[in-house]
């Protein structure tokens, strides 16, 4: 931007850029041609607010369903200030598999708060779920993003999230600067996350029996993480994204619900242990997205690979491709998503107490085990005019299907021989969403 | 706003013109405007002379100096305090970032504040060089705070979209009716101008001012298709002891160009990229058609 005298540009590269800057121009104020007639150029609260609602309902295949309103507001303020406010409620019900394995006779457990009375029962040959599960969810971020010179932006955020067990807060802060005629941006950042658990009953002490019970009150983990990024517009329609993160967690890492089956030697059931999972975790991510537009096509193509220190890699890629309908209110994007893990170095479905483990870290939860996953959903949006009370809002419907597999080997133990050990993954969600 | 549109009719004039062409005219932005249009198609006069029309007094109003409630206007009274600009706003001042850029300060959307001294009234008054002085700090795009939609003009400093407005009126005018309208017109508005394609009769014939004379083309240009924007006024000047001072300024000296050419035409693809071409050769004064000839570009040239 500034003057840099003696800097001169060749005619025919100045024409280039003429050109290029035409074409932005021009392009850039094509559409609503007429529309900016009827408001004036400066509105008062309602200028530059933008509203983003959904109301998503998602269902697994058996297992839980969750219905889930989010509202996300975001402004912008004269000064160059903006305001991003996200407010997301869930509500969980259904079945959450308790980490056990299926058995060929009746298995009974608690519910986790002991009380007597409350238990369930799962019949022979099914994966031993919690049938009462239930939560309520209530998750409020507000990140607040201020231009401290003309291309460099600081943004400081905080999100709490509370459940009945569980509540946390996370502070970050970052920094954007723009170069290069701000095609270039380069961002860095920092978050730090408090997490206190208050599981019902009591935390289980890691690798506990499940019959002793032994739990101690609340617990506490925390995180900080650190995130690197760089965006880069390649060409007027190509616009490349990297970002590097780390970040460490460091606590009770448990989920204090799950717990592992202990076999004989031929595979039978006769206990339970809690999981026992190492108490930091270190986790390392990059991730780089791709999005090209061409007339009426815009795709984004994402690729994300995360490795930690419990020898999780995960590597994701996924292509979602906008196609705007002729008239230009409305759009179609499908969208498909591929993710492959491999699993933590102390996933074991099951403990056989006959052998000596080598690790002082088990864990049964499916969450930790190889696995790989589909989804498939298509979007569906539709503009409103630029008249009318709801104008120029958008509704939209999305529609996924997800569907996960893992990879385990088959097992010689005989009473395990003809039961559905690693039973398949599939759900389905279904969002509806009006934005402004 | 419904002032005009209820006089739209009265507004607009059907003039006949040779080979077969039928002309729609009105005026805007201080100079007279038309669409040309081969006259069997004398029925869709009146609702394309709208379109055009109605889109060329929007753009006016939206970015006229002279109006209380124009951008402009709005942009002036806030000076000093940061505001959200609109999006088409914001787009053109980021076009005029990068012709700012690209130009090296030679185009500067706040050099209208040169106008205060300058009177190009074919007299013989100039300014005082310490009345220009005085004004320079007040030019520079650079001084501008600008963080897309965010905009503080600095106190005393001016926008003027004069540069580039009349020709981006054409382009717009120009998407408007093409998305509709597939029979061949031609946009005019005040001698920048842009056609879809070529009428029956082969070719549109356009008439560039002569330096010397008011309306009397001294050289007809014929243009199938694309857009032609001509800069320079031949009739905006000063004399002094024989040496003439045309009113193109050097923002960055705050005196007229020397040795500029009386007025630049320029072919282009769009009228804004034309009009742009043409400005910044005037500002080349004697290298007017060194920099034309090296862009590549057809160009036409009265000196």
């Amino acid at each position: 931007m500034q003057l840099k005298p003696g800097r001169e540009v060749s005619s025919a590269a100045l024409r280039q850029r003429l050109m290029a800057a035409s074409c932005a121009l021009l392009s850039a104020t094509g559409v609503r041609a007429q529309a900016s007639d009827a408001s004036p150029p400066f509105n008062g609260l309602l200028e530059n607010l933008s509203v983003d609602s959904a109301v998503a309902y998602y269902h697994e295949d058996g297992r839980i369903q969750a219905v889930e309103p989010i509202v996300n507001v975001a402004k912008t303020f004269a000064n160059g200030d903006a305001l991003d406010v996200n407010f997301t409620f869930d509500s969980l019900s259904g079945s959450s598999p308790n980490g056990a394995l299926p058995s060929h006779s009746a298995q009974t457990f608690a519910s986790p708060s002991g009380k007597v009375g409350h238990s369930y029962t799962t019949a022979p040959g099914q994966l031993p779920v919690d049938p009462n599960y239930e939560d309520d969810r209530v998750a409020l971020s507000a990140n607040w993003t201020t231009p401290v010179t003309r291309v460099t932006d600081v943004t400081v955020g905080a999100k709490v999230s509370g459940e009945d067990d569980f509540f946390s807060v996370t502070l970050s802060a970052s920094l954007a600067h723009d170069f290069n005629d701000k095609n270039t941006t380069v961002s860095g950042g920092l978050y730090n996350e408090f997490d206190s658990l208050k599981p019902i009953g009591g935390a289980p002490a890691p690798g506990s029996d499940y019959a002793l019970a032994d739990k101690t009150g609340n617990r506490t983990k925390d995180g900080v993480g650190i995130l690197l990024g760089v965006t880069q517009v390649m060409t007027r329609n190509w616009l490349s994204e990297f970002n590097l993160s780390v970040d460490r967690f460091h606590g009770y890492l448990n989920d204090p619900y799950k717990f592992t089956s202990i076999l004989d030697a031929s595979g039978a059931t006769t206990g339970y242990q809690y999981e026992s999972r190492p108490d930091q975790r270190l986790r390392k991510s990059a991730y780089w997205e791709n999005r090209v537009a061409w007339d009426s096509l815009s795709t984004a193509l994402s690729l994300r690979y995360m490795s930690d220190d419990w020898s999780v890699h995960s590597e994701t890629a996924q292509l979602r491709v906008r196609w705007n309908l002729p008239g230009g209110q409305s759009y179609i994007e499908p969208t498909i998503r591929w993710y492959r893990q491999t699993a933590a170095d102390f996933y074991m479905p099951w403990i056989v107490e006959t052998e000596k483990l080598n690790s002082p870290y088990e864990s049964s939860d499916s969450r930790l085990d190889a696995f790989h996953a589909l989804t498939y959903g298509v979007k569906y949006a539709h503009k409103l005019g630029p008249l009318g009370p709801l104008a120029s809002s958008e509704f939209n419907v999305r529609v996924e299907y997800y569907q996960q597999k893992y990879q385990n080997p088959s097992t010689n133990l005989a009473d395990l021989q003809g039961l559905d050990l690693y039973p398949e993954l599939k759900a389905v969600l279904v969002q509806f969403g009006w934005r402004y | 706003m419904t002032d005009i549109r209820h006089s739209l009719t009265e507004s607009l004039r059907l003039e006949v013109r040779s080979e077969g062409l039928l002309a729609v005219c009105f005026d805007a932005m201080a100079s007279p405007c038309e669409v040309l249009l081969p006259a069997q198609h004398r029925s869709d006069a009146i609702e394309i002379g709208s379109v055009v029309a109605n889109e060329a007094w929007r753009v006016e109003r939206k970015y006229s100096r002279y109006r209380k409630d124009s951008v402009v206007s709005v942009i002036h009274r806030s000076r000093g305090s940061r505001i959200v600009v609109d999006d088409e706003t914001a787009s053109l001042i980021d076009f005029a970032q990068h012709c700012f850029d690209i130009s090296n300060g030679m185009f500067d959307i706040t050099s209208g504040v040169l106008r205060a001294v300058w009177h190009f009234d074919q007299s013989d008054r100039l300014p005082e060089p310490s009345d220009i002085q005085r004004l320079l700090p007040l030019i520079g795009f650079q001084k501008l705070h600008w963080r897309r939609p965010v905009l503080m003009l600095p106190s005393d400093m001016e926008l003027d979209f004069g540069g580039c407005g009349k020709e981006y009126a054409v382009d717009r005018a120009y998407g408007l009716l093409a998305t509709r309208y597939a029979e061949p017109f031609l946009i005019n508005f005040g001698g920048d101008l842009r056609a879809n394609q070529a009428p029956p009769s082969d070719t549109w014939k356009i008439g560039i001012e002569r330096p010397d004379t008011i309306r009397e083309a001294s050289m007809v240009l014929e243009l199938e298709q694309g857009a032609l924007a001509t800069s320079g006024d031949s009739h905006r000047y000063l004399m002094r002891n024989g040496t003439r001072f045309g009113h193109i300024l050097n923002p960055l000296t705050g005196w007229p160009v020397p040795a500029a050419p009386r007025s630049v035409t320029v072919a282009a693809s769009s009228c804004t990229e034309a009009g742009l071409l043409s400005t910044l050769a005037l500002l080349k004064g004697a290298e007017a058609e060194q920099f034309l000839g090296d862009s590549g570009v057809r160009y036409w040239v009265n000196r």
